[in-house]
């Protein structure tokens, strides 16, 4: 079903913005996946994603204050939904029972 | 230092962003470029263009429906407030409304006739691919015969020896009597090819469509000749008589076929089969080389040129025409058919030729009419921008960007332009009756689904030109500056040369049509020679047996005398005599024959009974007229004229002999003033006048008769009452050749027919120039207006410090006197230029003389303190206390 499902950056990017809890907005992601996966991005591909998102349901968005950083313009906070926090168990679920299906000896072997 | 991005990488991406995403997206963005610009400001600034570049998706540029929502809401205020503005302003909008609605219509109107003027022939499918074949026979300098109508023999010709040539077609119109016994007319009948209607798109609506003309015996008839003959019965296969020579043929109607419209060259009612030509001109004439008779025109296939027929023919005529002329003589040439209608340069052949010049000369000025039109609502919104001033700082002040303003300006200049539009078309459409008798244009305004785009792309080209500069004026004042209540200096040299611009057109308008008035003024009283006022003219009809032409001359005078007779009882008719031309057509009998000192001789032929000369009163400068009485003068006498004396070298043409041995005995008895005899675009051509053209034709290599040598009887008419004079003709016609129609007509009309075409041009250039003179005044009228009001207070003060109420308007007059002076001094060259081009067409001109240009001056000088005064007098005239007590 269209929607419901999900693609590798966006899982990736849904679980930075779990991660970051309140302070998760694109460059912050960026950063985030930076350090912990050593993919260098481009921050419209971010953009791009996190809109996919929240057109899906999964973020919420909410304009922050103003500062006199970024030249007076205000961040765009993302955060989980409801369905977005789903998601993301469903796939770790999927992920770990497969996981443990996988023989010890393939390790072995090779 | 805090380091910005490129500016126009941001502007770039503010203009494609979505208006909901921008702001955070381009904080990202920025916040990304401060990070990077610690490093270097280079690679950061390239960092961020690369950003800006990859930020282009589809869902970044995607607007919400809110926002298209909001332009368009955006649209519709614009409109309201165009409406409240216009309707405040009536003063103005009336101004620009009436000159925009004139010049628009005028617009259409002679815009309609030029594109069918450059539009003719073009309605046929295969058109590029058709040319009309051209013959020229190059013997020396002089001694060129060059015609569109070819021999007989060039269909076969064409068609046989050449792949790239599909059909060859003739065309030729003949006069022959149609009907039976009482009811016979004298017709106008079509000679083609049976596949004449696979060239040209005339299309079969009844009957055989696949073989219009199976046969000798079919005819084609259109759809009005078919009501004409049968009525409302179906009229393929109905019969119809021919008077052919001697016989009285049958032809069957094969098919009918919608009629021809009028942007056609090609114009007949009725036509059959050019496979009778052989019947009609004989064996040697189908094979001639030298003869000429039908147009020939060639439908070239699709994939070839036609410039490869061209470089083959030389070759293929030498090859034919082997010892009998010179290389280079016999030359064979292709003219587009779409060509045909403009082209003056190549001669005419059946169709009449237009007027290229005259035709680009109407287009032009119907142009300058629009301008003007378009001006008048650009310098009238200038003028207004010190009204309105106020109005532009308050919008900017509650945050309307410059875009906004403008936008706003060319919805004002748009709403009028559509009204003015849509009453435009309506005149138009009005007035196309009045348009086509009073000029003889011939237009129709039949709705095309293309004329809906036409008008539009029309109405938006006129909005927003004349709107744009104004708006730029409008929105590039300064809200301080207009605020604050200082002055603004009302300093504009844009509209000032505008204005220059329209005295320079009026005056070149009124001067033109000052020189063509002139100069067709100048034609029609010039003294011609002769005198054909009341004179009328009467065909007369040859015996249908008669073979040569010296047979049919004298047979048609024969049966002329017998009516004469019968008229001479009449004492309200004087005069009769029997000529084979008569003044105001063109094409006389020309001539032509090898001198005894091998020189190619050219003149015209002019055959009379006694009467003609005096009957048109032409004086003669040396010797005697035709004497009645005399046999011998009928038999050996001629008069030449005195373009022929000269052309001859005679030193005394009362003893001398025509310069060739081979012409029978003749004598010079007299020679006549030169009078013109053509129109006055040409000179006047040596002439030979004779009672037996038996003398003339032994010499005599080839002759060409545009107009018909048939002699017509001439008279002249004491009566005041026409219809007196048809029925004395028609009862005395009627009972002296009961079978022919009687065709009557007086040589003034014909006369007017030569200038037809430079009549209308200077009919529709003056109804134009009249229109431009009303709108470029009701311009100046507003102007006027406006540069009054912005100076009451100034005259108010100017009279309480003394200043006179003619002091007053001198200086209102004179604030316009410099423009006005400029746009005289630059019409002059202009309109000399455009006008010697024009004149040059004329064998008799006037010359332009330099008060044409002063007493168009003085014209445009009256009108426009005309246009001025009004307001000028009423400003200046008005109590100081009105205008000072405001305050």
């Amino acid at each position: 079903m269209k929607g419901s499902t999900i693609g590798e950056l966006e899982e990736l990017v849904l679980l930075t913005v779990g991660s970051l809890y309140e302070h998760a907005y694109a460059v912050t992601i960026l950063e985030v996946i930076k350090e912990n996966t050593n993919r260098v991005l481009d921050v419209t591909a971010i953009h791009a994603v996190l809109r996919r998102l929240e057109k899906k349901g999964f973020v919420r968005s909410t304009m922050g204050g103003a500062t006199q950083e970024r030249g007076g313009r205000r961040k765009r906070f993302f955060t989980l939904s409801q369905a977005g926090r789903q998601t993301i168990e469903e796939v770790m679920l999927i992920r770990t029972s497969l996981y443990n299906k996988i023989p010890k000896l393939t390790f072995v072997s090779v | 230092m805090i380091q910005t991005p490129p500016k126009w990488a941001n502007r770039f991406l503010e203009w494609f962003c979505n208006p909901d995403l921008l702001e955070d997206l381009q904080g990202d963005l920025y916040e990304m470029y401060e990070h990077k610009s610690k490093e270097s400001v280079q690679s950061a600034n390239f960092h961020f263009v690369w950003l800006v570049l990859r930020s282009i998706r589809y869902s970044v540029i995607q607007r919400n429906y809110q926002y298209e929502n909001n332009l368009f809401a955006m649209t519709s205020n614009n409109f309201k407030i165009a409406t409240r503005v216009l309707w405040h302003d009536k003063f103005n909008t009336g101004i620009n409304l009436i000159g925009l609605t004139i010049g628009i219509t005028c617009f259409i109107l002679v815009g309609f006739y030029v594109q069918r003027e450059l539009s003719f022939d073009r309605f046929h499918s295969k058109s590029d691919n058709i040319y009309r074949v051209w013959l020229k026979e190059v013997y020396a300098e002089d001694k060129i015969f060059f015609n569109s109508e070819t021999p007989l023999r060039f269909e076969t010709l064409l068609e046989n020896n050449f792949d790239e040539i599909e059909f060859g077609v003739q065309f030729d119109l003949n006069n022959y009597l149609v009907g039976t016994g009482e009811d016979r007319t004298d017709e106008t009948v079509g000679i083609i090819s049976p596949e004449f209607f696979d060239v040209f798109d005339f299309n079969i609506s009844s009957g055989n469509t696949e073989t219009p003309l199976p046969d000798k015996n079919s005819i084609v008839l259109s759809e009005n000749y078919a009501i004409k003959y049968f009525g409302g019965k179906s009229a393929v296969g109905g019969l119809i008589s021919i008077q052919i020579g001697e016989e009285l043929r049958e032809f069957s109607v094969s098919a009918v076929f919608e009629n021809i419209r009028e942007s056609s060259s090609i114009q007949f009612d009725m036509a059959f089969s050019n496979e009778n030509n052989l019947d009609l001109y004989g064996e040697r004439a189908m094979n001639a080389w030298f003869s000429i008779s039908p147009e020939t025109y060639v439908l070239v296939k699709e994939n070839s040129s036609i410039s490869t027929v061209e470089e083959k023919l030389p070759e293929l005529v030498m090859s034919l025409l082997e010892g009998r002329v010179e290389p280079g003589v016999y030359n064979i040439g292709f003219q587009p058919l779409t060509d045909i209608h403009l082209n003056s340069e190549i001669p005419p052949g059946i169709a009449p030729v237009g007027d290229k010049d005259s035709v680009y000369i109407l287009g032009f000025i119907s142009i300058l009419v629009l301008v003007i039109a378009c001006i008048n609502y650009t310098t009238l919104s200038i003028g207004q921008s010190l009204k309105r001033s106020k109005e532009v700082g308050i919008r900017k002040v509650m945050g309307a960007f410059r875009s906004t303003l403008i936008s706003q300006y060319i919805t004002e200049s748009m709403l009028i332009t559509m009204i003015a539009m849509i009453a435009g078309i309506g005149f138009a459409f009005i007035s196309v009756p009045a348009f086509n008798s009073l000029t003889g244009a011939g237009i129709s305004l039949d709705f095309q689904p293309w004329h809906l785009g036409l008008y539009s792309g029309l109405a938006l080209v006129i909005g927003i030109s004349s709107g744009i500069y104004p708006a730029f004026v409008l929105s590039r004042l300064k809200v301080v500056t207009i605020l604050r209540g200082s002055n603004l200096t009302n300093k504009n040299h844009f509209r000032k040369g505008m204005v220059v611009f329209q005295f320079f057109a009026t005056v070149f308008l009124i001067s033109s049509t000052l020189i063509m008035n002139k100069q067709l003024d100048y034609i029609h009283s010039k003294d011609l020679g002769y005198n054909y006022n009341t004179v009328v003219v009467v065909p007369l009809y040859p015996d249908p047996s008669s073979q040569r032409l010296s047979e049919f001359i004298g047979s048609a005078m024969e049966k002329g005398n017998l009516l004469k007779y019968k008229l001479e009882q009449y004492p309200s008719i004087s005069d009769i005599g029997m000529g084979s031309h008569v003044f105001g057509t063109a094409g006389w009998g020309k001539l032509s024959f090898t001198d005894d000192n091998e020189t190619f001789r050219q003149f015209r032929l002019l055959t009379v009974d006694p009467f003609y000369l005096n009957t048109f009163q032409i004086k003669m400068k040396l010797g005697r007229s035709f004497k009645p009485e005399s046999t011998a003068d009928e038999k050996e006498a001629i008069i030449l004229n005195q373009a022929a004396v000269e052309y001859f070298g005679l030193k005394d043409p009362l003893n001398a002999q025509l310069p060739s041995m081979k012409f029978g005995e003749h004598q010079i008895i007299g020679v006549t003033e030169d009078f013109n005899f053509s129109s006055l675009h040409n000179e006047v051509d040596p002439l030979i006048i004779t009672q037996n053209i038996n003398i003339l034709y032994p010499a005599i290599s080839d002759h060409d008769y545009i107009d018909s040598p048939v002699p017509k009887l001439v008279f002249r008419y004491k009566g005041t009452q026409l219809t007196q004079l048809r029925t004395i003709l028609e009862t005395e016609w009627k009972s002296t050749f009961p079978e022919e129609d009687l065709n009557l007509g007086f040589v003034e009309e014909n006369m007017q027919f030569l200038y037809e075409n430079e009549q209308r041009t200077n009919q529709l250039v003056l109804i134009v120039t009249v229109i431009s003179i009303i709108i470029a005044s009701l311009g100046l009228l507003g102007l006027t207006v406006l540069v009054i009001n912005s100076r009451v207070k100034e005259m108010g003060i100017r009279k309480v410090v003394g200043a006179s109420d003619t002091t007053i308007f001198g200086l209102l007059a004179r604030s316009f006197s410099l423009q006005l002076g400029i746009g005289i001094l630059l019409s002059i060259p202009v309109t000399y230029w455009m006008m010697e081009q024009w004149l040059s067409d004329f064998a008799f001109q006037i010359p332009l003389s330099p008060w044409l240009f002063i007493v168009s001056a003085i014209i445009s000088i009256v009108i426009a303190l005309i246009a001025i005064s009004y307001h000028a007098v009423k400003a200046a005239t008005v109590n100081p206390v009105d205008s000072l007590r405001m305050e």
